[in-house]
């Protein structure tokens, strides 16, 4: 998993997969990347091939603590269609600005 | 009378149906297909039916048996390729003989279900879900007495338990033994199989729930095929593996086993192992210890 920051915005990417073994170093690590001057998250979701519902904890826990915070927006970028299907089975699509480029 | 059903074999359109058995087996609105036609052709007086099964013709038979449960007598000849209907034609009933039903039911390959001649069922998972929507009012025959329409457009299985607190929306069918808890929404387009549980507040609309399927708590498929663990978009026949059992898995001990490995992870189908290598190549590095079978097909 590689973090980037470049201004306001905190981009994850090279998630290969996001499960029990390593959905709270994923949660630990971005929350301390988190700066009071971030803007914009985006998790870069193109390279997860696999995911259960610890990462599915993990990504409602990134949501939870981002609207805490007034004006900071979380993004998914990419998934691949099968993460999409596992969102839309949990519902947690509408929980998150899910973008394609 | 007489007539003959050839059984489909082409399953490379929908090959997650075609996976646990011959395509004719597979369990819809309550029956497998070759029973909705044989009782079909029994409805217009046939008496004696050849079933021409060039694929798995032992699970065939066994979900046939001799055609007692119809009146009828049901004979499962094995081939060794699937005859077109016009070389069935020639072979058996060239001159339209009077001891056979007439032509169209005389000899019919089970590529549609009985009625719907302009839905193909194997060519797509989108053509599969249409042909079984529009099919649902269909379904119910004189002797189907575990299903009634309870409602227009909503029809659901006597020994079936729906919660007062549940919401059905028309059309929808809830097989036999299936179970609709509380706060759950039904429908529009959804069918949910026999034994299959909706779990509280589920959510299941223009979906086929297959037999045996626990849908979880809050869990919401839509436009999906959801069979045991297996979920397929059949807009985009991406088809997901879920993980984690609570959300959606399957009732079934048989399947269970078809679908997870000995530690009880989901499996996908059997890729060729050349497929496998092209697919690792063109999806990056699989994660370290994971099955290939995770590899989307």
């Amino acid at each position: 998993m590689k973090i980037e920051r470049e201004g306001e915005r905190l981009t994850v990417t090279e998630i290969n997969e996001l499960t029990a073994a390593n959905s709270s170093n994923f949660r630990d690590e971005i929350s301390s990347a988190l700066t009071g001057s971030t803007v914009v998250i985006e998790i870069d979701l193109s390279k997860t091939l696999f995911m259960d519902s610890s990462g599915l904890g993990a990504l409602f826990a990134l949501y939870r603590s981002t609207i805490k915070r007034e004006g900071v927006v979380l993004r998914l970028l990419n998934p691949v269609p099968e993460i999409e299907q596992l969102l839309e089975l949990t519902q947690m699509q509408q929980l998150f600005e899910v973008v394609r480029r | 009378m007489k007539a003959i059903l050839i059984c489909p074999t082409d399953g490379t359109a929908v090959p997650h149906l075609a996976e646990c058995g011959p395509l004719v087996t597979v369990p819809i609105l309550g029956d497998s297909i070759v029973a909705h036609w044989i009782e079909r052709l029994a409805e217009l007086g046939a008496r004696q039916i050849e079933v021409i099964a060039p694929d798995r013709a032992d699970l065939v038979r066994e979900a046939v048996g001799d055609g007692a449960r119809w009146g009828v007598r049901v004979d499962v000849t094995v081939s060794r390729f699937e005859p077109t209907r016009q070389e069935s034609v020639e072979r058996h009933n060239p001159e339209g003989g009077p001891d056979w039903l007439p032509a169209p039911h005389d000899i019919v390959v089970m590529s549609h279900l009985p009625g719907c001649p302009e839905l193909p069922l194997f060519e797509s998972y989108a053509s599969w879900f249409a042909a079984l929507t529009a099919w649902m009012p269909l379904a119910l025959t004189p002797s189907r007495v575990r299903v009634s329409q309870v409602r227009p457009g909503i029809w659901i299985g006597s020994r079936a338990q729906v919660s007062p607190t549940s919401e059905l929306i028309a059309p929808c069918w809830i097989g036999d033994r299936a179970s609709v808890e509380a706060g759950a929404v039904v429908g529009p387009g959804a069918i949910i199989e026999d034994r299959s549980v909706a779990g509280t507040t589920a959510r299941i609309a223009h979906s086929w729930v297959g037999p045996d399927t626990f849908v979880g708590r809050m869990t919401s498929v839509s436009n999906s095929i959801a069979w045991g663990s297996t979920l397929i978009d059949w807009r985009t026949d991406s088809v997901l593996h879920v993980p984690d059992p609570f959300l959606l898995s399957s009732l079934s001990k048989s399947r269970i086993a078809a679908t997870t490995d000995r530690f009880g992870r989901a499996v996908g189908p059997k890729v060729p192992a050349g497929k496998r290598v092209e697919l690792a190549k063109a999806m990056g590095t699989p994660r370290a210890g994971a099955s290939d079978a995770h590899l989307p097909a």
